[in-house]
């Protein structure tokens, strides 16, 4: 009896090590065909388009337009971030939440960066709102990658912080033909963080369905960031790219340059 | 007959044991990196700088010291990081009050020394830069110092033959992007400890000092350590010590950041570690030997609004405390770090 046992052991052992060896540490060239298709799931229901206007007029860069003082300027660049975007029901009270973590860079010279893809809990909205700027954490927490890496531009090496909103171009208004505004500041006295909520054209809102995709289209008009509540004149300043009241000043005014004009519901 | 099957079955388990780690190793070509642990020197205080989101390597650490001496992180091609921080000098410029940058261009401030980094909360002169890791971007971009842009840096490292092995052996894959670059160098120079100079040998009681060095100790633990506090040698605060406003450079110091008036001419504390190799000093290198500074502290203080009050009555000093006071300066010269080999330019 002992004898029989002792030769089946080591076949019983050989056996599970050879099953092991088969599943475990070999599963790669087993399981690589084996593996399911996952099924395809779209991985957004809304599009969110940034439209650049000049007023009642469409931004195209180097065209010449006219701010609220008649100065004529041209714009050479355009971008700002944006992130922790919510959409909100005002009469049941619903908000839904995106990833705040989640930034992302709209720039006007690139088309890739203006239409923002988002999932969010099927149902109906008639609110939108976002952060302008990047929270005063990611500020501070050193090399990043994504919409926040400091390759894009968007970073001060010699003050860290990032330039939360670029507007960059010509106006003969200005002595040096050129207008620079590099707005950043994350310090509590020095803040240009800005979170508007953005209201729906009257009478439409953002009826999610299931397996449908709607779009809601946003204009961010130039324009408003040289006029209410705060006058910026190209003549006077020009250029503005430190933290501080102007920077202020102007996130104040830019933080209303954005209009909902479009809801698409498919 | 016990014994018999014990050994058989001992035999197929141990033949079962390396099939299987043979099979392991083939199937996994990866090496991971080799963790490094960052050990902090005794008396030291906790680092502000830990590694937690950019653990330390020794993959990546070497990455960091390639980059550290790669000129191909500036514009021409001329002026690598250490082109201005020499190990020699402990990593300060020797002998440059500014120092040389693209097109025959001159920094505005002098370089500093570059030890114990971890330890710091703020880097510049003026405290603008908040986190290490970010930091190199300030001379990478300024157009008076490597002046290139962090995109063509990256092309030219993607193109190159061996980055793309260094960034995998360090990150895992082929990957090169800003983040891995900077983490990269932030191993590196994060690593550079020093707490081996003489003094900290007195302080183990490995050795004594003179008693020149003694006296002098005597005399820095009265009158300079507030500001150049122990063991770091700094406070990492920003003072003025009534250095006078250059005319040309217009230096404001730790006001262009903070927008304060109060901070007007405040630059921070720098360490007195390896003091003697790194001069001159001074936020613009205006004194060339330490007699110049400890003859600015208790002779040449301009008084002014934000003059530290401190130094604002100047520090009485005689001409004998200043040579015993050198003398004990002299022994924060950490000739190890120095010769580092771990540091230096790699082969």
């Amino acid at each position: 009896m002992k004898n029989l046992l002792c030769k089946k052991i080591p076949f019983l052992i050989f056996t599970i090590v050879a099953g092991l060896l088969l599943f475990s540490s070999c599963k790669k060239d087993y399981s690589a065909e084996d593996v399911p298709i996952p099924p395809v799931v779209k991985d957004h229901n809304l599009v969110l388009n940034f439209k650049a206007v000049s007023d009642t007029l469409p931004l195209e860069f180097g065209k010449n337009y006219r701010n609220y003082f008649k100065q004529n300027f041209s714009v050479k660049t355009f971008k700002f971030y944006i992130h922790d975007i919510e959409m909100i029901n005002t009469d049941s009270g619903r908000v839904f939440r995106t990833s705040a973590d989640k930034y992302f860079l709209v720039d006007f010279s690139d088309s890739t960066t203006t239409s923002i893809k988002l999932s969010i809990l099927p149902f109906q909205y008639n609110r939108i709102s976002f952060v302008i700027g990047v929270d005063s954490a990611r500020n501070v927490s050193g090399a990043q990658t994504g919409a926040l890496d400091p390759a894009k531009g968007m970073f001060w090496t010699w003050n860290t912080g990032y330039i939360m909103a670029k507007l960059e171009g010509n106006s003969s208004s200005s002595p040096s033909g050129i207008f620079e505004y590099h707005i950043g500041g994350f310090k509590e006295s020095e803040s240009v963080i800005k979170k508007p909520v953005l209201l729906f054209p009257f009478g439409e809102s953002l009826a999610l369905k299931p397996e449908k995709t709607s779009e809601i289209t946003v204009t961010a008009n130039v324009n408003s960031w040289f006029y209410n509540p705060h006058d910026i004149k190209f003549n006077e300043n020009p250029s503005v790219t430190t933290p501080g009241t102007l920077a202020k000043q102007i996130a104040e005014n830019y933080s209303k340059m954005f209009t909902v004009v479009g809801v698409k519901n498919e | 007959m016990v014994i018999r099957c014990t050994i058989r079955i001992s035999l197929f388990i141990l033949t079962s044991i390396i099939i299987i780690s043979a099979c392991k190793k083939s199937g996994s070509e990866k090496k991971t990196p080799t963790l490094l642990s960052f050990s902090i020197p005794a008396g030291f205080p906790d680092p502000t700088y830990k590694f937690i989101t950019n653990p330390l390597t020794e993959e990546g650490f070497q990455l960091g010291r390639k980059l550290f001496y790669d000129g191909r992180l500036s514009k021409d091609g001329n002026f690598a990081c250490a082109s201005c921080h020499q190990q020699f000098a402990g990593f300060a410029n020797f002998d440059h009050s500014l120092s040389h940058g693209f097109n025959n261009q001159f920094t505005t401030r002098n370089a500093p020394g570059l030890f114990n980094l971890a330890w710091h909360k703020e880097m510049h002169w003026d405290g603008g830069i908040i986190n290490i890791e970010v930091q190199p971007l300030a001379p990478i971009t300024a157009p008076n110092e490597m002046a290139e842009d962090i995109n063509a840096i990256l092309k030219k490292l993607q193109s190159d033959t061996a980055y793309p092995k260094l960034f995998n052996a360090a990150f895992g894959d082929e990957t090169i992007n800003s983040q891995r670059m900077l983490f990269a160098i932030t191993q590196f120079a994060g690593s550079m400890v020093s707490a081996n100079s003489k003094y900290d040998q007195v302080k183990k009681g490995i050795t004594t000092f003179s008693d020149a060095e003694k006296t002098g100790y005597q005399i820095f633990q009265a009158k300079c350590t507030n500001c150049h506090t122990e063991p770091l040698f700094t406070d990492f605060s920003f003072r003025n010590t009534g250095i006078p406003l250059d005319p040309y450079l217009k230096d404001i110091g730790r006001m262009r950041i903070t927008n304060k008036k109060e901070d007007s001419l405040k630059f921070k504390v720098p360490s007195l570690r390896n003091v003697l190799p790194s001069f001159p000093y001074g936020h613009d290198g205006r004194f060339a030997t330490i007699k110049n500074v400890l003859d600015h502290y208790s002779d040449g203080v301009e008084n002014g609004p934000t003059v530290d009050p401190l130094v604002k009555n100047k520090i009485p000093l005689t001409n004998l405390d200043k040579f015993y006071l050198t003398q004990f300066l002299y022994t924060l010269t950490d000739s190890v770090f120095l010769k580092d080999k771990r540091f230096s330019e790699p082969k």
